[in-house]
């Protein structure tokens, strides 16, 4: 079961089965301690930090770097999906992909958070030319 | 034919959804499921039917014969969407 975890020097603020060995701001080691869910939302809760489709836009690039995907060149496709990515997050709480819809069981729905993991999914896995569901990211050429 | 506003399998499969009407007389109705959540909950109510066809998802779109429970899942070519259609 996934638990709250803080580090105690940092604040930093960890979501998972278990701790990270080291905390990667920090980088002190066996610095976290479980934390409550409530005391979670408060630290995480104190800042307000927005992210708008520039900043996501940037985000979803630098998280394909390195990996064997990419988003998607074809600029039209990627901005129709960023706009329903946005209107999901503001009709139904969270960055949900436009071609799935939720089920309003929020664990099962989490698997439909963008960016979903979309290498296990029949599209992408073993495809040359494979895809995430949407398009947004393809297998890169 | 569900559908979400912003799915371009959904933009993709519109042309062809509108050839097919005009083309065999076959009906289509078209139902919105990320702004409209009468749509949704329909979709939803067709879970355990759609599920099995799409991945175990609620994928858009999904084109589903209500008097069969026959259902085609995704972007497809033209024939495949005629297909599936008339048989």
């Amino acid at each position: 079961m996934k638990k709250f975890w803080r580090c105690h020097v940092c604040n930093d603020i960890h979501y998972g089965v278990n701790p990270p060995e080291t905390c990667p701001t920090c980088l002190v080691k066996k610095a976290y301690v479980e934390i409550s869910s409530e005391e979670a939302k408060k630290i995480s809760g104190h800042s307000e930090i927005t992210l708008d489709k520039v900043d996501f836009r940037k985000a979803i690039e630098k998280f394909s770097e390195g990996n064997q995907f990419q988003v998607n060149p074809d600029q039209e496709k990627v901005e129709t999906l960023l706009e329903g990515i946005f209107n999901c997050e503001k009709n139904h709480g969270m960055k949900y992909c436009p071609c799935r819809l939720i089920t309003k069981n929020f664990e099962d729905d989490l698997k439909l958070v963008c960016p979903c993991n979309f290498r296990i999914h029949e599209t992408y896995k073993d495809k040359e030319d494979g895809e995430c569901w949407c398009g947004l990211f393809i297998r890169r050429q | 034919m569900f559908h979400g506003r912003e799915c371009p399998h959904c933009i993709a499969m519109m042309p062809h959804v509108d050839r097919l009407e005009k083309e065999t007389g076959v009906e289509i109705e078209r139902l919105e499921v990320w702004h409209n959540e009468k749509n949704a909950d329909l979709m939803r109510s067709y879970r355990e039917i759609i599920g099995p066809k799409c991945g175990g998802q609620l994928r858009t779109p999904t084109f589903m014969n209500t008097e069969t429970n026959d259902i085609l899942c995704g972007e497809v070519k033209y024939k495949e969407l005629e297909e599936w259609a008339t048989k």
